[in-house]
């Protein structure tokens, strides 16, 4: 299944050489690729909807890949990311595995594991790109609510009743009825169970 | 007795009497040939007028026959001694002219005696007489014969001889000789004439022949007479003046002795020898006691004698002034060191008559000069003393054991002999140089010195020179230390501080080898993925060959730079030769030559270099891998220095300069500095301020710079850190400019 046009490999390294090297077999591989030569480069120029994965050097100077990961996370990122590495950089890659890095490649790196690497990365983006959107639309539909809309929809899925909700939050078992029909609309479900899977995986208790 | 017989015999008897003195003034002086001339001339012209008086009393034929053949014996001797006469004592007549005299008159002698009876006469045929002032003379009556023509062109030459020499002398200036003696002699040679006049009976007088000679005779003994009585008048004068000359002496002693100069005088001739009182005084004579030669050898040092003779006997023959000097023992037994000028006077055949001159007492410089050589002799270091042509005037037994010469065989020899021919050349410029500025310093400047010995072999010198001056010139004086102990000991020492350096080395390159693995890694992956792309894209239907050899380029390119790597990191870990890698080195390449190595152990403590390097730099002399080094050293420490600070605040500066003629580099940190105090101490070694550190690093840095002739210190950062600092000297200014 080739790739749509739009999707890019974003190759960081501050190596020129190398850099020239890896996006060349990327290329070879029917990849379109966009270099940069330091982390900051490349956070200049990225586009967070452009699909991809992002092969990153994880030795650079003054900003290197881990801080370019933790930025990216920061910002909601889910772009995949691989890391290149040397020798003897364990605990880095310790670090980036924590931060929930994609895959991790020892230099020099082969070509197979590469792309493997790559197309599994690419893969998954595709897969996570529209998760990532479904879940972005519930977060929208959430940021709709009132504080206090809010506040009922989390009672309402930690599955108390309307009195007990009432009680809890200090206002009357109608508004309670009110609050809920109108979070039920905004959150465009119609029954209980359906609000609280959306509601699980946007991350509301 | 006939008057004529009389005053012929007086004739003849006062030319015998010239003959006979000037003969004796001949025995008396050999060299003086005119004066035998003289006598020859007088005893033939006494000759001719015995015969002309037996001819005018010849009373048979056969008498006046023999008379006339014989009568041409003294002619032919007066002949020639007028010619010789004239050609010796007047210095004129032409010579081919004296030599056809000669030639004809003794070809008329010979003649002469060929024919039976005469050269004159065929046949005498009678005897006629005459009547001449009451006496009866006799001439011949005869056939003439032909050939006396000869006799006849003979006298007309010499009458041109005559008269040619005359005018030669009369135009010299000397007119009363050319009166004199040419005017006599030309008158003679006109008057002879009269003979054959008489014999043909055209003239009646007595044959007077002979007074005609005598006057050419008395004409040349008063020119004679005039030069003895000139000579003794010179004498006379030269007695005058060495009269005066011996009183001038006496002055001279005189006022010698008022100036206290020891003045000599020898009389060749009777040698006798006059001293002035200072010259006795140096002798040991008491004042008025007589010297002669023998008399002055006996006070002369027994071992000086032979020398001195032969030194007065060289002055004798070449009237050299070669100053001399010789010990003298004076009756209490005391040496005294003389030094002797001498002058030698010839007379005019070249015989030396007096010789004179002057002493001075040199015993005190000779005792200081002995004085001076048993020091030398005594002093602890092979000694030399080269005068200014670069010979040796002076060794100690030391240079004879270091050399392995002899005394004898190094004295006066050229000091080129005790150095390596390589060098040869350049100490003649050395000698010629040091001479025009001489002044007490080590020889070497910098340069390694060899001397050579007796076998061929070379031996590693140090020389100190020192200029003395003396009465006999300028001196150098070189102390010459063996120091190949010292040599050995300094190759053992370097080898060490070497092999240590190297361990530092090996060591700091083990802490960085991650660092190291990784500048390998770059190329390598660039290397691996160049060529799988390649590989991708020659497997596709439609292949860019733009591409391939593009890819082919960088990974040669990459190659390339992993072969750099490795020959960087080789250089590093080779141990080479101590001192065998001086080049000249730009500091600014070993800068970035380190920044490679460490580039990823920077970055992997997130410690970001700033550098400040000055350009065109000048170069240092030195090794390359070790001036790495050391600044590997300060940039791994300084990195070590900030690890407990936080990362945004790890920077590091590296800075070079040139400045005062050295190259400074300097490596600045934001790391904790330095405790005052402890700024000197970090070189020393085993000191450390890490936790693991063995405290050598810095040792074998400031080793290292000090082996170029370099510094190295620290200091303190007005806000915070530390800044190490190292200079090195920069390559002679004629190649430091070329930069």
């Amino acid at each position: 299944m080739p790739p749509p046009p739009s999707l890019t490999v974003f190759v960081v390294d501050d190596d020129d050489a190398v850099r020239k090297a890896v996006s060349r077999l990327l290329r070879s591989a029917g990849i379109a690729v966009a270099v940069f030569a330091s982390p900051r480069e490349f956070l200049a120029q990225y586009d967070p909807a452009t699909p991809g994965c992002l092969v990153l050097d994880i030795a650079m100077p003054d900003f290197n890949g881990l801080q370019l990961q933790t930025t990216l996370g920061e910002k909601g990122c889910i772009l995949p990311i691989i890391f290149l590495t040397g020798h003897g950089d364990v605990s880095k890659s310790v670090q980036a595995m924590k931060h929930g890095a994609f895959d991790f490649l020892s230099k020099p790196v082969k070509d197979k594991d590469l792309l493997t690497a790559v197309r599994a990365a690419i893969e998954r983006d595709a897969v996570a790109r529209p998760e990532q959107a479904k879940l972005s639309e519930i977060r929208a539909r959430v940021d709709t609510l009132t504080p206090r809309e809010r506040e009922v929809l989390e009672h309402v899925v930690s599955g108390k009743l309307n009195k007990q909700i009432a009680g809890d939050l200090g206002i009357t078992e109608a508004t309670v009825k009110m609050h809920r029909s109108r979070v039920m609309a905004k959150m465009k479900v119609q029954s209980v169970a359906k609000l609280a899977r959306l509601t699980e995986r946007c991350g509301i208790n | 007795m006939s008057w004529i017989t009389v005053i012929w015999s007086i004739n003849v008897g006062a030319c015998l009497t010239l003959a006979a003195m000037y003969l004796a003034v001949w025995c008396k002086q050999r060299e003086s040939w005119v004066h035998l001339l003289f006598s020859c001339s007088a005893i033939a012209a006494a000759a001719v007028s015995a015969f002309e008086l037996g001819m005018m009393n010849a009373q048979t034929v056969e008498r006046y026959q023999a008379l006339v053949r014989w009568i041409h014996v003294p002619v032919w001797v007066l002949t020639l001694s007028f010619v010789a006469f004239v050609r010796l004592y007047l210095h004129a007549g032409r010579a081919w002219l004296a030599w056809s005299i000669y030639g004809l008159r003794t070809l008329v002698l010979i003649l002469n005696f060929i024919f039976p009876v005469s050269i004159n006469f065929r046949a005498i045929t009678d005897i006629r007489h005459f009547s001449w002032g009451g006496e009866i003379l006799s001439v011949p009556v005869g056939l003439p014969n032909p050939w006396g023509l000869i006799s006849h062109v003979s006298l007309l030459l010499l009458l041109i001889f005559f008269v040619d020499a005359t005018i030669t002398v009369w135009r010299r200036g000397d007119r009363r000789r050319a009166l004199l003696v040419g005017g006599s002699m030309i008158f003679g040679a006109i008057l002879a004439w009269h003979v054959p006049l008489v014999i043909w009976g055209a003239i009646e007088v007595p044959f007077f022949l002979g007074f005609t000679y005598t006057a050419i005779v008395a004409a040349m003994g008063y020119e004679l007479s005039n030069d003895m009585a000139q000579a003794a008048q010179l004498a006379g004068k030269l007695e005058v003046s060495q009269a005066a000359l011996h009183k001038t002496e006496q002055d001279m002693e005189i006022a010698a002795n008022a100036v206290d100069l020891a003045l000599w005088t020898w009389d060749i001739a009777g040698d006798e020898v006059r001293l002035s009182h200072k010259a006795r005084a140096f002798l040991g004579f008491s004042p008025s006691e007589k010297l002669d030669t023998k008399r002055i050898r006996s006070v002369i040092h027994p071992d000086d004698r032979d020398m001195l003779r032969k030194a007065v006997k060289n002055s004798l023959q070449t009237d050299a002034e070669n100053p001399v000097e010789y010990r003298v023992v004076l009756p209490n037994g005391e040496i005294r060191w003389l030094v002797r000028r001498s002058r030698t006077e010839f007379d005019r055949n070249g015989k030396p008559v007096l010789m004179h001159g002057i002493l001075f007492d040199i015993t005190e410089r000779r005792l200081a000069e002995e004085r001076f050589r048993l020091v030398v002799e005594a002093a602890p270091t092979a000694m030399i003393m080269v005068n200014k042509k670069g010979r040796i005037t002076l060794i100690n037994k030391l240079v004879e054991t270091l050399f392995g010469y002899n005394r004898d065989e190094l004295i006066d020899q050229p000091i080129e002999t005790l150095v390596p021919e390589r060098f040869r050349s350049q100490l003649v410029a050395f000698r010629h140089g040091y001479l025009c500025d001489p002044q007490a310093r080590p020889m070497s400047a910098g340069r390694e010195l060899f001397g050579r010995r007796k076998d061929g072999s070379e031996v590693p010198v140090e020389i100190g020179l020192n200029p003395i001056h003396t009465s006999k010139g300028l001196l150098v004086l070189a102390s010459i230390v063996d120091i190949t102990e010292r040599k050995q000991a300094e190759l053992e020492a370097a080898r060490q501080r070497h092999d240590l350096a190297h361990l530092a080395r090996v060591t700091a390159l083990g802490e960085l080898s991650s660092s190291l693995a990784h500048e390998l890694t770059h190329p390598l992956t660039a290397i691996l993925s160049n060529a799988q792309a390649a590989q991708r894209f020659l497997a596709c239907d439609d292949v860019d060959l733009n591409e391939i050899r593009e890819i082919l380029n960088d990974i040669v390119t990459q190659d390339e730079r992993a072969g750099e790597v490795i020959h960087r990191l080789r250089l590093l870990l080779k141990k080479g030769e101590p001192q065998k890698h001086c080049d000249d080195v730009d500091v600014n390449e070993v800068v970035t030559d380190v920044l490679k190595l460490t580039r990823n152990d920077l970055i992997n403590q997130n410690v970001t270099v700033d550098t400040k390097l000055a350009q065109n730099l000048p170069a240092v002399t030195g090794d390359r891998v070790q001036l790495q080094q050391v600044l590997l050293n300060l940039v791994l420490n300084a990195c070590e220095a900030m690890n407990n600070h936080n990362s945004s605040e790890r920077q590091l500066l590296i800075a070079s300069k040139s400045e005062n003629g050295t190259v400074q580099v300097s490596v600045t940190d934001r790391g904790g500095g330095i405790p005052e105090g402890k700024l000197e101490q970090v070189f020393e070694r085993f000191f450390t301020m890490k936790k693991q550190g063995m405290g050598l690093g810095l040792s074998i840095c400031r080793t290292i710079i000090d082996a170029h002739r370099g510094e190295i210190w620290a200091t303190n950062n007005s806000d915070r850190g530390a800044t190490f600092h190292f200079s090195l000297p920069i390559v002679g200014s004629e190649r430091g400019s070329d930069h």
